[in-house]
Parts: C-alpha cells; structure tokens; sequence
C-alpha cells in the first residue's frame, strides 16, 4: 500500500525535484527497453532465419531444387522489419517515435512469424508476449500502434487469408472482433499495469526527493552543530566525515583526518579506557559517554565530553559510530584550579588552625594567671578599693577569656571539627541552670527574670547540654545587658511543631532596627553598638547561630524597636529518656564531710600556674602538695612517692606531657594513679587524644577553681577504701 | 540524441523506405502463398494402366507427392485428419514421385515416414513420376478419390494455402464423398512443389508457382 495521501505534504521544492527524479527515472527506463527491443528485434530476425531454414529450406520441381521464399522471406522482409527499429534506438533512443516504431516492428514480426510457421497457432502466442514485453516501456500509448498492427492484420487476413488466421476458409466477421477482443483484454491489463508502475515510480521520486531533502538537511545540521561531530566506521574505525565544528578543535583539516583513526589523535595517558569503549561498543553498547583528551595538531591538548553511538543502516545492522564531542578544556582548566585552591585554602586552614591553638595556648598561660590570683585575692577580704581593683582585672580577664573562646568555638565549627555530645536534653533543666547563673546579673541591674508558669516539665529536645547552655546563656546575658535598668526578660518553651521545640528569650530592650536584623549574626559585628558602653565581642550571636545549626536547630528574632526584641532558637524534639529508667537511680551528690583527701603530685613547669594551685589546695586540709617542675623529676617522684593523684602540664621543658603520661602507664608502680592534665590547649583533638591516653580527666587554663576542686575530690574519693565511702 | 532537421529528415526517409518495403514484402509472401499449382488433365476414371492394386469394396483415395515439398506438409496433415475421420471406408494409397536419376534414398523422408504412420494409408515409390502422370498429377499435394466402380470423385488440394493447415473445402469435399454425402466442390487448387522437373519458365513452375 503506497502512501499517497503522505506525498500530498511534501514541499513544493521537493515537488519539483520528485518530478525531475521521477522524468529521469522514465527516461532511463525508455532507454533500457529500447535497448531491450534491438536486441530482440535482432534475435527474431535471427530465429525467423533458422525457422525458415529449418522448416522450409528449399523449394522442388521434380529433382531439381531452390532455395525456398521463406528463407528469403526471413531475410529479407524479417531484416526490413527489424533492422529500422535497431537504427532507431541509436539515433533516437528514449523518444516516442523509436518506442512507436518498435511497437509496430514488433507486431509485423508476429506476423511475419505467423506466416513463416503456416499459421500455426502457437505462433499466435508471440503476438501475446510482444504485447506484454512492450508494456516494459511502462507508457500504455505503445500499446495502441501495436494493437492496432494485431487488428489490421487480423482483419485484412480474415478477409484475404482466413484460413491463415483462423484455421477456416470462410470466417465470420465475429471471429476478427473476438481474436482483437483478447488482444485488447490483454491491453486492458496491461495498461492498468502500466499505470500502477507509473504510481510506483512517483511514489519512489517522491521518497528519494524527501530523503535528498532529508539528507541535505541532516547534513547541514552535522556541518553547523555547534558541538564537534564525526562519522567513524565501524569496520575498521577510521573517519568518515567530521563538521567543521571538530576540525576546529582538533586543528586538523577534514582532508587529514578522514582516514586515520579516532585512537591516533587520542592522548596516549587515554589510549586504553578509549580502546575499551569501543570494544564495549562492538559489543553492542548503544551509547557511552567519556570525558578524554584529544591531542591538537599544534602539540595542545583538547579536553572533551566524547558521546558516541551507533548509526545503524535501513535493517537495523551496526554500520558507522556518530561522535559527538564538546569542549571542556576550560571547565577543565577550572576545576584544576578549584583543586589548587583548595589544597591553598586545607592548607591555610590548617595554619589558622595551628595559629588558634598557640594562640589560645599561648593566651590562656598568662590568663590561668591572671584568673587565677584574682579569684584569691576576692577570697581574701580585700578592701573596697582593692575588690574594686580585682574587679577590674577579673572583668578584663574574663572577657580576654571569652573571646578567645569564642574565636576559638567559631574556628571549631568552621573548620568542622566542633565536638558535639547530642542527647535527648531536659530543657526545663538547662534553662534553669542558665537562669540560676543570670540571676545575679540580673539582680545588679534591678532587671526581672522571667519563667513561663506554664512551661512543661518533660519538654526534651535532642543537643548538646553544654552547648545549649552556651547558646541560652550568650541569649540572656544580650537581654539582661542590652536592656535597661529595671527592665525585664522573660524565658518560655514551647512546642512549635509535632517535631520541634522552640525556646524564646523576650526582652523590653530598645530593640533592633530592622534594616540590622540581617548584620545580627554576623561576627565582630556589634550594629553599632560600640559606643554604648556595653561590653561584647561581636562573636555570642554568631557562634550561637553556628552552634544551633550544628545541632540540627535554627534561631531567629523578632523586634521592633522601642519595644524589644524575641530571639528563638528551636531544636529537634524528643522524648523523655528518663521513662525508661529505672527510677530509683539517683545522680550522686557531693559531700562536703567526705571530701577527699590525700597525696597530689603538680608536674608543672609555670611558676605562676604552680603557686596558684599551691595557694588553692593550702585552703584544702588533708591534701599533701608535691611539685615538680620537669617531666623527668615528676615521674621520678611518682615511682617514689606514690601520690594519690597527679595533676600534668603538657608543655614541660624536658618531655612533653604526653610521654609523661605514657610512662606513668607503662610503669606498673605508677600505672594506677589517675592523673589529670591541666593545659591551656582545650582543642577536642587534643583533649580527646589525651583522655585516650590514659588521662581521668582533662581541665583547661584558666582553671574554674570550683570544677578544679570538684575533680579533684572525685578523684580521691574513688581513691579511698569503698568503706570509706559507704 | 540531436534532433537536427537532417535527422529527422534522415529518419522520416527511412520510415517511408520501411513501410514501402514491408509492403512490398507482405504483397509477395501474399501472392506465394495464395498462388496455386499446376493440376494438368485429370482421368475421369481410374487409369487402366496404373499397376496400383484398385479394391472395388470400397472407394480408393490417390495423393501424389514431391518427398522434400514443404508444403506437402499440411496436406500429409490433413490427409491424417481425413483418415482418422473415415477409418474402413476409404483405401488410401501415397504415391511419392521419384524422378529419373535420384538416388535410392532419395524418397527417403520425414514426410514420407510421417505418411507412412497414417493408418490405413499404403505408402509407395512412383519411379519417374509414372503414375503420377497416368493420373494426370503435375503439383505435390494433388488428391484424387474415385469410387468402387474406378469413376473419379473428387481431384484437388486438401489445404487452404500454401503449406496452411486446417479446415478446408478439399479435406470437406473428401470426406463427403467418402461417406457419399453431396459435396459443395469436386475441384480444388493445389498447393505445393511442381512433381515433374518442367523446364517451363511461366509461374508457378516451382513451390512458389
């Protein structure tokens, strides 16, 4: 079934071309049957010959012989009909007149045939076969000379020679009707033939001008792509064809390049996953995709993203590779220095980090000093003035101690290397402790404090204890500083979501202009508030922000000015884990009656560091102090003395204090005394190495003389006789 | 291809030099093949003188034959057809004509070997041409059947044409007069090769006569 009613849609350009495709393919097919019929003519006149020969070769009178009139009839009259015909096909070939003349000549050889034979009628057939041999020609009009040849010599011979055409002397004028009525039966056919085969032939001009059309397009779209394109043979790998696109590229011409194969333009460093890939695409992998480099005629290197397919032929068979490449030397390029800068910035990043951890080391010593004799001299009733003084370098001290701490947590979290305990957290709990360490302030400042009546208890929220401390502490100390005297600062909890839990710290401060809202968490900016006489490091908010976004929370404010100021954090929401406890296990309590008492060896090399835990453990009675100040006289000492407890320094002038430590455990005399180390460097790594180590605990300059006190008596006490402590 | 007036002028020449010719060849073959042969002075009875045997139970059927005519063909064929349709009423004899120096196989042919295969026929050698001349027989073809009492019947060709096969008036006046019946004819022409080599220069002398 041909479509037709498709061809209607094609172009009018393609139009023109179908006709000229189908006219030539017309053409041609005149010509070959032209060709066709002069060889025939020339094979009739030859049979007519050898007939005649055969069957009436000569011609009696009694004994004496001559050759017969068939034979010349053959020669003679079968050359006339034929040899015009053959003359035309050389000198007209393709043309009406030479099919028309062919037509006639071909029947009057039929005729000739005919009579040659004695009318015998299974020569009659030739006249059939011409017919359809004509219909070669493809134009039904040959038909109607030939018919007409049949008719006429029908006609005239069923007058003259009945006998020779139908067998009978006398022959009914109905005879000649019906013999040209099959003659014309078989005209009726073969013209229908002729008219099927003309619609094949447009239809197969129409196809090939749609596919020339096709292709012409294709090709314009392969030679203008803007990615680089080649057609590669699949038998033996070699270019068939590459766009312009490609040539530029690569820096070969398409002249160079057709030929070679796609593997001697690879870099060498690529040749085998190259060679691979194709190998996986003989297999029969449709597609495959790489990133390779291709070597420039001019010694560069191209960086490409090469897809490749198969191009299969009208029967579905594997016949070429399309190639597709694109330009990435630049991306390339890119990512190479993205890398560099990377490693620039690991690298800088380590520095920064190694620079905090002297700084802070190198800080906290004369800090742990500073601190350190302020706190004794506050507990030596000083006079006013002097307390005054104290004050002064206490407040100093501490801020000195904070901002290195929050530089230092910022560090931390930047850097990824902040150490989180997160564990379902009673909030109530933490909030109260948080309250309980503001009150103070608060009370200096004539301000309130306020609780949300209706907090629940067992409102638990998934964080790190210390650091949401850290975050509810940095948040009240803002409201308690930031708002005036007398003013007040309420606290509430609440569930903002089936998920979530939101804490609020409220205040009736003077609020924040809302054009510095998005400056509020960025650090060492204080929005201007230098001038205002309020103590701050520009770091609380955004080490807050930091903090709570590590523990998978957010924070935010509200504030309009002259009103206050809402700021929120919210955290994910748990359960309590106390349910599932067993209640009658208690938190042990510290007892004053039984505080511990016993041996301390302080291997410490600062002489600053060593009088003030001196001046510290002279307030405690039943504690016997050893000092040394080197590493080696601190282990020597240990063996000797056996204390209940060592305190370590790390940076000894003799040995560090981790093989101090290392050696304490080597030694089975001295393996079990628990030492705790006493350094300025609170980095988690070296805190957690430490601990690893051996270490009980880990207390970092400047000391908190309560928590120094605190591990210290729990450490004698898990020393003493369980009687003891029962 | 140029169409150049000298062309077309060249080809339109030719065209008329073929039909003119054609025509011309059409009109002879036409005139040979419709042209008859010499029949000469038949005997109204049977010769007294013919050594061929004359059963008188029933009629007797002569064909006198050139061995090597063409033509005589279609008249073997349709004495066959004849024969087949008239099977225990006729005798039929073919006299093949040999003439004065021919060598001994010289009647030695397919026709005569085809004649011979015809049932009922008997096949025999006329030396010189004798009996042919006692039956007053000049072209190859010519048939002659007399009846039980030797009176001739019917004397001509059993073919249309020139070496044509088919229904004929000859083949039709044979059978009814060897069934008795009326005939439309009792003379038809012949057509075949001159029995007799005759010197005669006027048409017809030959095959083609």
């Amino acid at each position: 079934m041909f479509e037709l009613a498709a061809l209607s849609a094609i172009p009018e350009a393609t139009s023109d071309r179908a006709e000229e495709l189908f006219q030539q393919h017309q053409r041609q097919i005149f010509r070959q049957t032209d060709q066709l019929f002069a060889r025939l003519m020339l094979f009739q006149w030859v049979a007519c010959i050898i007939i005649a020969l055969l069957v009436s070769p000569r011609t009696w009178d009694g004994g004496a012989s001559q050759i017969h009139i068939h034979v010349w009839s053959a020669i003679l009259i079968g050359g006339a009909i034929s040899l015009f015909p053959v003359w035309m096909t050389r000198v007209w070939p393709g043309t009406v007149a030479t099919r028309h003349v062919i037509a006639v000549a071909q029947m009057l050889m039929s005729a000739l045939l005919i009579a040659l034979t004695g009318g015998r009628i299974e020569t009659h057939f030739h006249v059939f076969g011409s017919l359809v041999i004509l219909s070669f020609y493809r134009d039904w009009r040959v038909l109607i000379p030939a018919t007409v040849v049949v008719a006429l010599d029908h006609f005239l011979r069923g007058i003259y020679l009945p006998y020779s055409v139908y067998g009978v002397l006398s022959a009914s004028p109905w005879r000649s009707i019906e013999h040209a009525g099959w003659v014309v039966f078989e005209d009726i056919f073969l013209i229908i033939s002729c008219f099927r085969s003309i619609r094949e032939m447009r239809f197969i001009a129409n196809r090939t001008a749609a596919l020339e059309s096709s292709d012409q397009r294709s090709r314009q779209l392969f030679d203008d792509a803007p990615i680089g394109m080649a057609v590669v043979a699949l038998d033996n790998q070699k270019f068939k064809q590459i766009n312009g696109r490609f040539a530029e590229m690569v820096g070969y011409s398409e002249q160079e390049l057709v030929g070679r194969t796609p593997l001697e333009i690879t870099h060498p460093d690529d040749l085998a996953e190259s060679e691979r890939l194709v190998q996986a695409m003989l297999r029969g992998t449709e597609r495959c995709c790489v990133e390779k480099r291709y070597l420039r005629k001019d010694g560069g290197i191209l960086w490409a993203t090469r897809t490749a397919c198969i191009i299969r032929d009208k029967d579905g068979n594997p016949r070429d590779f399309l190639i597709m490449v694109e330009d990435i030397t630049e991306r390339k390029r890119a990512e190479a220095a993205l890398r560099d800068a990377k490693v620039e910035a690991d690298r800088a990043n380590h520095a920064k980090s190694e620079f905090l951890s002297r700084m802070s080391h190198e800080l906290r010593t004369p800090l742990n000093a500073i601190l350190g004799f302020g706190q004794l001299l506050e507990r030596q009733n000083p006079t006013a003035q002097q307390r005054a003084r104290v004050d002064h370098i206490m407040s100093a001290g501490r801020h000195l101690l904070n901002l290195i701490n929050e530089v230092l947590d910022i560090s931390r979290i930047e850097a990824g290397h902040l150490q989180l305990s997160v564990e379902p957290v009673a909030v109530t709990e933490v909030l109260e402790e948080a309250l309980d360490l503001m009150r103070p302030l608060a009370a200096d400042r004539a301000m309130q404090l306020h609780v949300d009546a209706q907090m629940e208890e067992d409102l638990y929220v998934l964080t790190d204890r210390q650091r949401l401390k850290q975050v509810l502490l940095n948040l009240l100390t803002n409201g308690v500083k930031y708002t005036a005297i007398g003013g007040r600062v309420a606290v509430s909890v609440q569930r903002s979501g089936p998920t979530t839990t939101r804490i609020v710290v409220n205040d009736n401060g003077p609020g924040i202009a809302p054009e510095k809202l998005a400056r509020l968490f960025t650090p060492f900016d204080r929005l201007d508030v230098e001038q205002s006489g309020v103590e701050g490091t520009g770091l609380g908010l955004a080490l807050c922000q930091r903090l709570i976004h590590a523990m998978a929370g957010d924070i935010g404010v509200k504030s309009t000015v002259g009103k206050g100021s809402a700021f929120w954090i919210e955290l994910p929401a748990v359960g309590s884990p106390l349910k599932a406890l067993p209640r009658n296990r208690m938190r042990a309590t510290d007892d004053p009656s039984t505080a511990g008492a016993g041996k301390i060896l302080y291997i410490e090399d600062n002489l600053s560091n060593l009088t003030l835990v001196e001046q510290m453990l002279a307030e405690q009675p039943g504690i016997e102090l050893l000092t040394a100040m080197r590493g080696g006289l601190g282990l020597d000492m240990a063996r000797q003395h056996s204390p209940d407890l060592i305190l370590l320094d790390l940076h000894l002038p003799d040995l560090r204090g981790h093989e101090v430590l290392a050696r304490l455990r080597q030694e089975k005399g001295t393996r079990d005394i628990p030492v705790i180390v006493i350094s300025a460097d609170a980095t988690a790594g070296q805190i957690k190495r430490l601990l690893a180590a051996g270490a009980r605990s880990y207390l970092t300059k400047p000391l908190d003389i309560g928590e120094f006190f605190r591990v210290i008596d729990e450490t004698l006490r898990s020393r003493q006789p369980e009687a003891a402590v029962a | 291809m140029i169409f150049s007036r000298n062309n077309v002028f060249i080809t339109a020449l030719l065209g008329a030099a073929w039909m003119a010719a054609l025509a011309f060849g059409a009109r002879v073959l036409f005139k040979y093949e419709t042209t008859p042969g010499r029949t000469g002075v038949i005997s109204a009875r049977w010769p007294s003188v013919s050594i061929i045997p004359r059963p008188t139970d029933k009629p007797t059927l002569v064909m006198l034959a050139h061995p090597h005519c063409p033509c005589t063909r279609a008249s073997v064929g349709e004495l066959a057809q004849i024969m087949a349709r008239a099977v225990g009423k006729v005798n039929a004899y073919v006299l093949f004509v040999k003439p004065p120096g021919a060598g001994p196989d010289w009647d030695d042919t397919d026709l005569r070997r085809s004649a011979a295969e015809i049932p009922g026929v008997t096949v025999l050698t006329d030396e010189n041409g004798t009996e042919a001349g006692r039956f007053g027989a000049e072209t190859s073809g010519h048939t002659l059947v007399f009846d039980r009492n030797g009176a001739l019947v019917f004397g001509g060709g059993i073919t249309a044409s020139r070496g044509h096969a088919g229904a004929n008036t000859g083949e039709s006046a044979v059978l009814a007069a060897l069934k008795q019946e009326p005939m439309l004819r009792n003379r038809t022409p012949v057509f075949g090769c001159s029995l007799t080599n005759r010197s005669s220069t006027e048409e017809g002398k030959l095959c083609s006569n």
